[in-house]
């Protein structure tokens, strides 16, 4: 298995900082080649969004340089990357909330991160950054952590209620607000010739999943150029439909 | 941040530090003279965005508080008002906080939880009770601290009311907003007493379950699904207290506390045994029929009120001068009566409509004016459909004052504005356009051409963007050319203003991009037939005011610009 790899991001048309964070690295290990990726998407006054998102960003991208090689020696499975992944999440979480407490101010930051490797990928997310595969038609792969669908998969309000109530913004948690944190991990195999999609909520507000699959299927993303220009083109659509946020996509192909 | 062992205020003696909260930091004083140990409460000037927009607030608010007095309340005995600081001294309350006790021992005995309810629903009933009514809004095990004595007191209380609100324009963590009652969330945003009653029922859950409601699973389960001991009628109150409807919980404090003495007495077992009592039964059915009987004469009697009440506020409305109590009246009406168009139509035209006053802010329409309206629409729109007229009128009045008046991104001439503009308005005028016809609404085929000058304006950047424009001007010409002869045509809209708006429109959309509409496949001499037309129409207009005049110049220059641009493309 081999990655075609892309990132973009855009400060957007409101904030006057980008709070997103992001990192994708390829590796080639005796395991053959594997990839990471990950998008945080920081919240807070002025710049503090940006401390936490990039703090977390860097935490990964570490752990990616320095343990996954030992982590793939002694053999990978999706309880020890669960293990270190939580053990990461944890320990950013209560540097953050250190950090907020003696700035006296609030910050955090969601995290979705995910490595493939030949046969298996890895997710963990925390927040309402999503991950997406395109193959044959567009699938989501995380689940937001948001009050809002909470209460939708709960039953206790419609999809249209969920579209429009004001507490769209309120996520169950996110890194660095609160004493505990608790990452959801998604475990499944790596698709050839598939494109794996990762974003910040501002790139998905105002898109369709008709139009993510129009621009984004693989069989359009033959390149690098491509994918980076397919990323541009969308995230200016998304600004010229009025997206308020900070927009962030990465591309991953499989081939 | 207050030096330890520095005199403040000329008697208290900085002990220590003993707590920290997000804008404030908590020490222990001593006032050697009294030899009395007190806490003061020091919140930071430089802390607060807009300080001296919550001062006068937070001024008031402690003046408020200095004067309360209840067992399960601190006394708020000082307030000092330094260069950098605020300094509120009260009594120091020793003990621990629920939380740390949650923290240390997990879930509490009933009995204890259902004493400490009735401690905090007396508190919370004496504060909804004053004039003004006092909302806590931040009830939370954190804040309430345990004393050796076994009475609870209530804590964090010096804090405006301005540090409580919860901002969701951004995004934020349901963790660092407490229980916070789906009314706190903005929208339907009227906080009240039975906003600290949902609260506190969240508190009491986390109490006896030991399960915090704002972590996984992130609900508030019938307590006897986590420990089947629990009594069922402290079950029942804790849900009737955490319904997401206000209406649906206890609507004050005095209710809930009748429910928490008698929590036993509408526990099953005790509810099995009063079922046999036939009796009582047959009072019931007789107490029903009569007040039946009684709702039915309340409702109608209501309705009328209503009413009333609707055109008393907007009559109030009419008779003010002053531009922000106009709107908060309008606001007031629409609560009354949602359905009706009447306090809408008002509202939007006092945005921009110079009549109301304020010189600098005419023929300007917000963003800020337009997320108020927007909300609103939000919340109300269903009841404002049900009368489809309605509904159309207003969305058409919204849609004008887009078009013409949105000042989105003028601010910061970062060009978004003719976008955001248009965006807008395309939506209100497709309302207009979907729910209503030509025959039953007198500005369909207007609504019709502001739809269509908004879908191309909005699409332009599509077309751009994804380098997918090739035959779209073409297009957009003989949409041009249709619609212009629908404007000319008299009967259809009469109205000079409108129509040199919409020339102005089009001239300006030819003359920025005239090379792509002639490369599109847009012939010279068709361009130029349609600006000889225009041209007849605008002197047809008669006797035009200063505004008319200032469009038809704007035209005439753009027409040029458009012919210079066509005879160099023909030169070359």
């Amino acid at each position: 298995m081999d990655y075609l790899v892309s990132a973009s991001t855009d400060k957007g048309i409101k904030k006057n900082t980008n709070q997103d964070s992001l990192a994708i690295k390829v590796a080639d290990t005796s395991i053959g080649k594997v990839a990471l990726a990950l998008i945080c998407d920081g919240m807070g006054g002025l710049q503090q969004g940006e401390v936490a998102s990039a703090s977390l960003t860097r935490a990964f991208s570490e752990w990616f340089d320095n343990n996954l090689s030992k982590l793939i020696q002694d053999g990978i499975d999706d309880f020890k990357v669960r293990r270190e992944w939580e053990q990461i999440i944890k320990n950013e979480n209560k540097k953050i909330l250190i950090y907020g407490q003696q700035q006296r101010i609030r910050l955090g930051t969601t995290i979705v991160a995910a490595l493939f490797t030949e046969n298996r990928y890895y997710i963990v997310n925390v927040g309402d950054s999503r991950i997406y595969e395109i193959k044959n038609h567009v699938n989501l792969l995380t689940q937001d952590q948001t009050v809002v669908e909470n209460e939708y998969r709960k039953g206790l309000i419609t999809r249209e209620q969920a579209d429009n109530d004001p507490r769209k913004s309120i996520l169950l948690q996110c890194v660095g607000a609160t004493g505990d944190v608790y990452p959801e991990m998604y475990f499944g195999k790596t698709e050839t010739d598939a494109v794996y999609m990762l974003c910040s909520d501002g790139f998905r507000h105002v898109i369709s999943m008709q139009e993510l699959y129009e621009h984004l299927n693989p069989k359009v993303l033959i390149s690098k150029e491509v994918m980076k220009r397919q990323s541009e083109l969308l995230i200016e659509l998304n600004k010229s439909r009025m997206e308020q946020d900070n927009i962030t996509v990465s591309l991953i192909r499989t081939f | 941040m207050l030096e330890i062992g520095s005199i403040v205020d000329g008697k208290y003696k900085i002990l220590n530090k003993i707590g920290q909260g997000g804008m404030s930091i908590v020490y222990l004083a001593m006032n050697e003279r009294a030899n009395k140990q007190w806490a003061i409460k020091e919140v930071r000037k430089d802390g607060v965005k807009d300080f001296e927009v919550v001062k006068q607030g937070l001024i008031v608010e402690i003046d408020m508080l200095k004067r309360l007095s209840h067992p399960n309340l601190p006394s708020i005995i000082d307030v000092i008002d330094q260069k950098d600081n605020f300094l509120i001294v009260m009594d120091y309350i020793q003990g621990n906080s629920l939380k740390d006790r949650l923290d240390e021992f997990g879930a509490q005995p009933q009995e204890l939880v259902i004493e400490w309810a009735k401690q905090l629903s007396d508190v919370l009933g004496y504060l909804h009770t004053r004039k003004p009514a006092i909302i806590y809004r931040d009830m939370k095990p954190s804040n309430i601290m345990l004393k050796p004595d076994g009475k609870l007191t209530l804590i964090d209380f010096g804090t405006a009311r301005e540090y409580k609100e919860k901002n969701l324009a951004d995004t934020t963590c349901l963790g660092t907003i407490g229980y916070a009652a789906p009314e706190q969330f903005g929208g339907k945003g009227q906080t009240d007493g039975r906003t600290d009653i949902y609260c506190l029922g969240a508190t009491l859950y986390h109490l006896v379950t030991g399960m915090n409601p704002s972590e996984p699973p992130y609900e508030i389960k019938p307590i006897r699904e986590i420990n089947p001991s629990l009594s069922s009628g402290l079950e029942k109150i804790i849900l009737k207290c955490t319904q997401r409807n206000p209406e649906d919980r206890y609507q004050n404090c005095a209710e809930l506390t009748y429910a928490l003495e008698h929590y036993d007495e509408i526990d099953d077992i005790y509810r099995n045994r009063q079922k046999k009592r036939l009796s009582a039964f047959i009072t019931t059915i007789f107490l029903a029929i009569v007040s039946l009987g009684v709702g039915v004469g309340f409702d109608k009697a209501a309705e009328a009120k209503t009413d009333e009440q609707y055109e008393d506020v907007i009559a109030e409305a009419n008779s003010l001068t002053n531009e922000e109590s106009i709107r908060a009246t309008l606001k007031k009406a629409i609560l009354i009566k949602p359905g009706d168009k009447e306090a809408y139509i008002s509202l939007i035209e006092s945005y921009y409509n110079p009549q109301y006053g304020d010189e600098n802010d005419m023929y300007n329409f917000s963003v800020k004016e337009a997320q108020e309206i927007e909300e609103l629409l939000n919340d109300y729109g269903s009841d404002l459909k049900e009368n489809k007229s309605n509904y159309v009128e207003v969305s058409y009045e919204l849609a004008k004052a887009y078009f013409f008046y949105y000042t989105y991104g003028n601010e910061d001439k970062s060009g978004d504005n003719e976008n955001a503009k248009y965006k807008a308005a395309k939506k209100w005028y497709k309302n207009v356009i979907d729910y209503s016809d030509e025959n039953n609404f007198l500005y369909w085929n207007e609504s019709k051409i502001y739809y269509e000058i908004s879908e191309y304006y909005t699409s332009i950047g599509d077309w751009e963007n994804t380098g997918d424009f090739k035959g779209k001007y073409l297009e957009y010409f003989s949409n041009y050319i249709q619609l212009f002869s629908l404007a000319s045509d008299n009967k259809k809209i009469n109205n000079d203003n409108i129509k040199l708006r919409m020339y102005q429109l089009f001239s300006s959309a030819l003359a920025a991009k005239t090379e792509k509409f002639i490369n599109d496949g847009v012939a010279a001499e068709d361009v130029q037939k349609l600006l000889n037309q225009m041209q007849a129409e605008i002197q047809a207009i008669e006797n035009p005011d200063n505004n008319l005049e200032s469009l038809i110049s704007s035209i005439k220059a753009s027409n040029q610009k458009i012919e210079i641009k066509i005879q160099a493309m023909s030169g070359s």
